[in-house]
């Protein structure tokens, strides 16, 4: 939305009115919010200054839950492993998904249909991509020690989930990635598709070759869309749930419980109310700060 | 904004507190007044059950339909709840007031939920019944608190010793003749993975806190030792047996008689090991007697009670879950209707017995259907040699995949950490447990 | 030396879709192996012989598979339509109107996609029950909805800002009202996310679970995720029902699959030209 439009603009959308007008028809969604969403947070907000258990009324502790928080061994267990994971996981979806989107950009049938179907598990479902691999990984029942035993890759079934940390995230992942990472792909083909032409064709008459086209020309000109979906991806992963709640369920002994499932575990099983809502706060502001120098490099990136 | 926050924070603690002051609850009041139970509706409508997923399903729905095809008039409509999710559900039902007429829980959680006043006292109701007389004892155990009785048998397990005859023959073991010590057990075993192939003389779950509990605790109960802290103050993991019997699995698990993958054995796919065939001897429960039937019609096996250290020694664990009525329940009288029916002589023989789930009432096991089936008398021995812990947060100590219990075994099983640094540990963190309590 | 390229960029493509289709493709068919071979360690590859037992005890499962999906779906439903009544109109305003202090609303709905919401979740359920909500399909639809709020309002806001100025200018010279102009000009625009935003709302809300787990407490209000948990611990002591649960990961699928392949002519270029900015 550029700065520099027509001087003068329809009197529908710039008079004083109008602003009335738009808030008219912000209204809803902002009442729906404020109800919805802000009072929740406002209640938990006022949950995490208390200890509840649900059976019992709450009580009052000031700011004793946060400051649990931080003593909380397994607090510090849960973030860096959400951190490794995050970490393990990221590059894997950025590259994967560029060379994916550098691989189906043009508009070719075969390439087209290469796009769909990468697409597919991105609307599955987290839940139902999670039980699926659940049943692939099983030490078991799975088909993947099934096939790595046929191939003579291993001996004897591994251990995927639950048993190892390390292992379990590493199976984690390739579930995630296989489900995901046709989005990255799809934002990015875009982009590519975005860039002009005429910049392409300029750099094919100076010679160079294919990979110094794409980090030299390409690359820059859709970065803006890489560091959007590396923001994107990096937030998902550090809010990661649902596969760690199905796969793992945390084990061994909440090494893989990611930080929103040790929220999730004090909230339900707990009954520690008031706790759960104190990690939560500390997560979402732990988030903010993540996602602000994101977007302070990206932003310098972009000069 | 506050006004707006505090008010049902308010609410919530004001129907808590009276709730709590027991001469205004629901059960007390018109205990005096009480109907004598019968086994048909005390008022018309449905009767909303909620039940646990991940226990008896077959059964429950059996005696759900019993009751059903003889109440017309007050129906059960069950809803099975996810089990992990069970005790959220109900603190969160309880909380709002949207609770079912009566529930199926886990037997082993009713203390936590009766010291917090949230199930309705029905001694008055109940405790002059005849048939409470020869009910399951770990289940009427745990249903009373302080002196004060809430709830009774729904269904039992109970767990013993299973072996698979066809591998007793063919390391040359009798098989009618199994151990009855943990160093006799252990001696089978190394002779029944020596047949090799992809048989394993014994087995362990790695990933399963419950589990544990049901087959391994007994086998520490039998050599004399004791597990769950009861409350504040009571000393967890008693006994030489805790030690013995840790040494034993690790020592099993050294000599290579379980399979590499009981290790992620997390409780769901448990009920399958047994009847693979694959397993010369694993503690399991009398569900499994059906299950290895159909999942291995050929295997011959038999039930053996769980041993403990020294010969003859043996224990069982008695699990399943309870009837109870939530507080807030606005049918108290049918709930309890319903109670008795499952007492009753005709639903213990022609429900439980006949689909060979283990009768609730100790004097009903000598029944035609049991009569049929040696096997189900052998596993209905174990209800005398059992029993059911009894603590107030046995989910955090002992049920919880993250707690010290199962914890403890892992280390057990699978490092090499000193066996007594591992029950100091896990000692320590149960008594925390039992002291936040 | 070009049609070698050719030959092995098309490979690699369809190497790829393999490996992407491979696992749903598994599943669908350990899905209609009978019972005893879907419990079967080590497992098969390919049935040895097909039968519909799962899907038969998937059906009959408790209240019976058609309610589970009538749920599902009704909830899924109500979430679109709310979705769509509420964020039209203000990625409209937000996207085109000077309203007061509209970045800090901006940034407040953002900040909403970084809470998580698992905490809320018990203290949105208290509320509810107050309301009457809880156990109806429109509750869960208005908990579905304020997740997906941010998100959608994100999207549609960005393919709201991005009709060009001269478009909505030459309906106004018509004598056009503000509302006009949004059916007439806006909305067609922005067909592309709209539909973007209504299949993420079906997605997520036909596949969500902890918030479904924790309104409903009447079996007759289950929807499909709570019923694929059940498949997990279905058999004695919790023990897992492995044809069941291929055979409702299968009918979970199934229908998103199907959306997806026939909205995707809006929905993959509202994403590619949508969310760049």
């Amino acid at each position: 939305m550029g700065v520099a439009a027509k001087p003068v603009e329809a009197a529908v959308y710039r008079s004083r009115r109008a602003g009335l007008v738009g808030l008219a028809y912000l209204a809803p969604a902002l009442a729906f919010v404020l109800v919805f969403t802000v009072y929740p947070l406002g209640r938990m907000m006022w949950m995490s200054l208390h200890n509840w258990s649900l059976l019992t009324p709450p009580v009052y502790v000031g700011f004793d839950n946060y400051e649990r928080v931080f003593r909380d061994r397994q607090f510090w267990v849960s973030f860096l492993f959400t951190l490794k994971y995050t970490a393990l996981i990221t590059p894997v979806l950025i590259v994967g998904g560029y060379l994916l989107a550098l691989l189906t950009a043009h508009n070719s049938p075969l390439r087209k249909v290469t796009r769909t179907v990468v697409f597919v598990p991105v609307v599955i479902g987290l839940g139902v991509s999670s039980l699926l691999w659940y049943w692939l990984f099983s030490a078991d029942f799975g088909l993947v020690n099934r096939a790595l035993v046929d191939l003579g890759v291993v001996s004897g079934p591994v251990l995927w989930l639950g048993v190892d940390a390390d292992t379990s995230n590493f199976a984690i992942s390739a579930s995630v990635v296989w489900k995901v990472i046709g989005f990255g792909m799809i934002l990015f083909v875009g982009a590519i598709q975005a860039v002009p032409t005429e910049i392409t064709e300029a750099t094919l008459v100076d010679g160079a070759g294919y990979w110094q086209r794409v980090t030299r020309v390409i690359l820059p000109l859709t970065l803006r869309t890489v560091l959007l979906v590396t923001l994107l991806s990096v937030i998902g992963s550090l809010l990661a749930f649902d596969q760690f709640y199905i796969m793992t369920a945390g084990q061994p002994q909440n090494e893989t419980a990611t930080s929103v499932f040790y929220v999730y575990l004090n909230s339900f099983p707990y009954l520690k109310l008031g706790y759960g809502a104190a990690l939560s706060m500390v997560l979402a502001v732990t988030i903010l700060a993540f996602t602000v120098v994101q977007l302070l490099l990206a932003r310098r990136s972009e000069v | 904004m506050r006004t707006r926050l505090r008010w049902p924070a308010l609410a919530a603690a004001a129907v808590l507190l009276v709730a709590g002051c027991g001469s205004e609850g629901d059960g007390s009041s018109d205990e005096r007044n009480a109907p004598a139970a019968t086994t048909g509706c005390a008022s018309s409508g449905e009767l909303t059950m909620w039940e646990r997923s991940g226990g008896n399903k077959q059964m429950v729905d059996m005696l759900v339909e019993a009751w059903n095809a003889k109440n017309a008039d007050c129906r059960i409509k069950l809803t099975y709840i996810p089990h992990t999710e069970m005790v959220g559900k109900i603190a969160q039902g309880i909380a709002s007031g949207e609770v079912p007429d009566l529930m199926g829980m886990d037997l082993i959680y009713a203390p936590q939920f009766e010291k917090a006043q949230q199930l309705v006292d029905l001694t008055g109701r109940i405790k002059d019944w005849p048939e409470l007389k020869t009910a399951s004892k770990g289940h009427m155990t745990v249903a009373t608190y302080e002196e004060k009785l809430y709830g009774v048998p729904l269904y039992a397990d109970v767990s013993a010793l299973f072996y698979n005859k066809d591998l007793f023959e063919r390391a040359g073991l009798d098989p009618a003749k199994p151990p009855t010590s943990l160093p006799q057990l252990r001696e089978y075993a190394d002779k029944i993975t020596a047949l090799g192939g992809d048989v394993k003389g014994y087995y362990l779950p790695g990933n399963c806190a419950g589990c544990n509990i049901f087959t391994v605790g007994p086998l520490m109960w039998a050599s004399g030792a004791t597990i769950e802290a009861k409350d504040k103050g009571d000393e967890p993991l008693v006994g030489d047996g805790v030690k013995q019997v840790l040494q034993f699995t690790r020592d099993m698990v050294k000599a290579g008689n379980v399979h590499d993958g009981d290790r992620t054995e997390n409780g769901e796919t448990f009920h399958l090991q047994f009847g693979s065939g694959k397993v010369g001897m694993m503690g399991t429960g009398n569900f499994n007697i059906t299950l290895a039937r159909e999942q291995n019609p050929k295997m011959k096996f038999g039930v053996a009670l769980l041993p403990g250290m020294t010969p003859g020694s043996s224990a069982s664990f008695i699990g399943g879950d309870l009837v109870v009525v939530p507080r807030g329940s606005e049918r108290v009288a049918d709930a309890v209707n319903v109670m008795k029916f499952l007492l009753s002589d005709e639903v213990q023989v022609e429900v439980y017995a006949k689909a060979l789930n283990l009768t609730t009432r100790s004097d009903m096991v000598d029944n035609r259907y049991f009569q049929a089936e040696p096997l189900v008398q052998d596993v209905a021995k174990a209800l005398e040699v059992g029993r059911t812990p009894y603590t107030l947060t046995f989910f955090e100590q002992i049920n919880s995949p993250q707690g010290p219990w199962l914890k403890m075994l892992q280390r057990a099983y699978y490092s090499d950490d000193p066996i007594d640094t591992i029950i100091a540990d896990a000692k320590k963190a149960m008594k925390d447990i039992a002291g936040q309590s | 030396m070009r049609a070698r390229r050719g030959y092995l960029v098309g490979a690699v493509c369809v190497a790829i879709c393999a490996v992407m289709l491979m696992p749903l493709l598994m599943s669908v068919l350990a899905s209609v192996k009978p019972t005893a071979e879907a419990a079967a360690t080590p497992p098969t590859y390919l049935p040895h012989s097909v039968s519909l037992d799962s899907y038969q005890r998937l059906w009959s499962y408790q209240q019976g598979l058609p309610t589970y999906l009538w749920n599902s779906l009704g909830t899924a439903l109500l979430t679109i339509a709310l979705t769509l009544l509420l964020t039209v109109p203000a990625a409209y305003a937000l996207a085109r109107f000077p309203i007061p202090g509209k970045e800090v609303v901006f940034v407040v709905l953002l900040l909403a996609l970084i809470v998580p919401y698992q905490a809320m979740l018990t203290p949105m359920f208290l509320m509810f029950a107050d309301l009457g909500l809880t156990n109806s399909l429109f509750g869960l639809a208005i908990l579905h909805t304020a997740i997906q709020l941010p998100f959608s309002l994100y999207i549609l806001r960005n393919s709201f800002g991005a009709v060009p100025r001269e478009l909505a200018e030459a309906a106004i010279v018509d004598g056009a009202s503000s509302w006009q102009a949004l059916v007439r000009i806006f909305l067609p625009s922005t067909v592309p996310a709209i539909v973007t935003v209504a299949l993420f709302a079906f997605i997520m809300s036909w596949n969500e679970f902890l918030g479904a787990l924790v309104m409903m407490s009447k079996g007759s209000k289950f929807t499909l995720p709570l019923i694929l948990a059940a498949a997990r611990t279905e058999t004695s002591l919790g023990g897992t029902d492995w044809g069941m649960l291929q055979a409702g990961i299968t009918i979970s699928i199934v229908p998103c699959v199907l959306v997806y392949l026939l909205l995707q002519r809006y929905y993959v270029s509202g994403l590619m030209s949508g969310a760049t900015k």
